[in-house]
């Protein structure tokens, strides 16, 4: 009895396991089945998507192309914008609102390229009193810093909050320019002072990583003084080559000087045409020529 | 029963799997049709497109067809304000700019522009690739490359060794900043020029029309006799841009020897330092006096 009770126990358990795990089973595929139902709900949607994505992009492509050649036209003719009365055949329901999308990627795209090329970005104040003009500094195709001017409109055209550098004459040049009447007359030397110093801080920059064995002795923050110890290959000597920017809106040197013990090395054809080298281009690529013609390490 | 019903899910499951399987191979593929459509031109489907594309592609949630269409009308609108008040602050038209993405993965983006338009009267278009890198922690790395500017052939001869200057180093601000300075030069002479011809009809002319380089100066009663001004707007490589006013004279050889007078010969130098004193308006003027003279008395 005792015997035949426990097998009773052991054969009542094991049939409770499997009946668990085939109600695990049961329960398992259903959940299966509706996780790949989700999963293909997911894809069919963004197959439409897609879908409709491409069917605009091709409704767009027709309509822009018809749409810029019309805006450059009425640049050239110079007339007042009339509202597009083409004729849209198919799908006249959503034309339209694909109209208005071709016109807005138009819109998008030409204040894209203000924004890279222009070099004054307008964005509105919160207070909506003024406006904020951002310059862009780029160097040899990098963008640099980009150096922001609150505008304050009234009464009078005036300079608000900046973060132009102290050491950029930002007041003179408000004081040279007629700005009340010509804005640019401010920006466009402001933007040639602070792109001469992205641009010669940036060949700082690369001297130091490009040219190990060029010693940088010193450097000031306007990046308008610069003084390097170059060593010679042959010789153990060196010579000390001092850059000097003195107009603040180039990225070239104004004055160069070098110092070294022998003086009659410096008269030689190489360093002369070394000399016009560190002149007229910048002064990382000047040291990279020099390398390679042998007078420098 | 049990059997039966896990039966039926081993179907269903299969079924899902394979129409899942086929809905990725589509997506797959519609996914590479729309890189490749963007290798053609590029639209970006952000905020309000983003529900328009929505709207397209059937998902009608949240707001009817007007609400869509007013929403991305007022941005149009506002986009129209903001491209205004950029075109006023860049000084450059834009009337042409479109986008192509040759690369893209989620650290760099490569993307080519062509923008054209005109500043003034000189008519520009412009080339060049964007790539932007993602860096971490620190905002993206933005290059331009493969810089390629077309002008009008009539401005080339002065800006040509600008142009392959800015190309080399793919200096795009430079290049506006530039066009826009050599377009107020240009536009003070064709002020200059109109100016002169209304005022001296008589004897002032301006044989290739108000834009070209050349005003003549030439008495009724002295038809062998011709003054030339030649003023051109010289483009150094750095991007500085000067007026260069010269005065020549046509006079015959005989008139030269019958009146050896310093004024005839002399009148180039003379003219120099004229400029020198009086400034171009007031020195062409005198020249003008001189010539039209005799007329009156």
């Amino acid at each position: 009895m005792e015997g035949s009770s426990t097998k009773g126990v052991l054969s009542h358990l094991s049939l409770l396991e499997v009946q668990t795990r085939s109600r695990k089973a049961r329960a398992q595929q259903p959940s299966r089945v509706k996780e790949l139902q989700k999963k293909a709900e997911a894809l069919l949607a963004q197959r439409d998507q897609l879908k409709a994505e491409i069917q605009t992009h091709k409704d767009l492509q027709k309509l822009r192309a018809s749409l810029d050649k019309q805006h450059e036209e009425e640049e050239e003719e110079e007339e007042e914008e009339e509202e597009e009365e083409e004729e849209m055949n198919e799908d006249s329901e959503n034309s339209q609102l694909l109209r208005l999308m071709a016109k807005q990627t138009q819109l998008k795209d030409l204040l894209h390229a203000h924004h890279i090329s222009g070099g004054y970005n307008v964005t509105k104040t919160s207070q909506g009193k003024g406006v904020c003009v951002s310059v862009v500094t780029a160097y040899e195709g990098v963008f640099l810093e980009t150096y922001n001017l609150e505008l304050d409109l009234k009464p009078r055209l005036r300079v608000g909050r900046h973060n132009v550098p102290p050491f950029i004459p930002l007041t003179r040049l408000v004081e040279q320019s007629g700005m009340q009447t010509d804005i640019r007359t401010l920006l466009d030397p402001l933007s040639q002072h602070l792109n001469a110093f992205a641009g010669r801080k940036q060949q700082l920059k690369l001297v130091k990583e490009l040219h190990k064995s060029v010693e940088v002795l010193e450097s000031n923050v306007l990046c308008s003084l610069l003084v390097l110890m170059f060593t010679l290959p042959a010789e153990k000597a060196v010579v000390l080559c001092s850059l000097d920017y003195t107009d603040h809106t180039r990225s070239l040197p104004t004055r160069l000087h070098f110092e070294c013990g022998e003086k009659e090395l410096l008269d030689s054809p190489a360093w002369k045409r070394s000399r016009s080298l560190l002149q007229e281009t910048p002064v990382h690529k000047a040291l990279t020529t020099m390398r390679e013609m042998g007078n420098i390490v | 029963m049990m059997e039966k019903m896990s039966e039926e899910n081993i179907e269903e499951v299969k079924v899902l799997e394979a129409q899942i399987e086929h809905l990725q191979a589509e997506v797959a593929a519609l996914q590479r049709q729309q890189q490749d459509n963007h290798k053609v031109i590029t639209f970006n489907f952000r905020g309000q497109m983003q529900h328009a594309v929505s709207y397209m592609c059937g998902q009608r949630q949240g707001g009817g067809k007007e609400e869509v269409l007013s929403k991305l009308k007022e941005e149009v609108e506002e986009l129209e304000e903001d491209l205004k008040q950029q075109t006023q602050m860049n000084g450059i038209s834009l009337t042409r700019c479109t986008t192509k993405t040759l690369q893209s993965s989620d650290r760099k983006q490569v993307q080519q522009f062509c923008v054209s338009g005109h500043c003034t009267e000189l008519v520009f278009q412009v080339e060049f690739q964007l790539s932007e890198v993602k860096q971490d922690g620190e905002a993206s790395e933005r290059t331009i490359s493969d810089l390629n500017v077309v002008m009008d052939a009539s401005d080339l001869q002065t800006f040509s060794g600008f142009l392959s200057g800015v190309e080399e180093s793919r200096d795009l601000l430079l290049f506006f900043r530039t066009l826009r300075a050599f377009a107020d030069r240009c536009d003070d002479r064709r002020r200059t020029f109109q100016h002169f011809q209304e005022k001296y009809p008589s004897v002032v002319s301006l044989p290739a029309g108000c834009r070209a380089e050349v005003m003549t100066l030439n008495h009724r009663e002295l038809p062998g006799c011709v003054l030339f001004v030649h003023w051109s707007v010289e483009v150094c490589r750095e991007g500085g841009v000067t007026p260069k006013i010269q005065l020549l004279t046509k006079i015959p050889e005989r008139a030269l020897q019958l009146f050896p007078s310093q004024a005839v010969g002399g009148a180039a130098e003379a003219f120099q330092s004229l400029l020198r004193i009086l400034g171009p308006e007031a020195a062409l003027e005198s020249v003008i006096m001189a010539v039209s003279l005799p007329q009156d008395t």
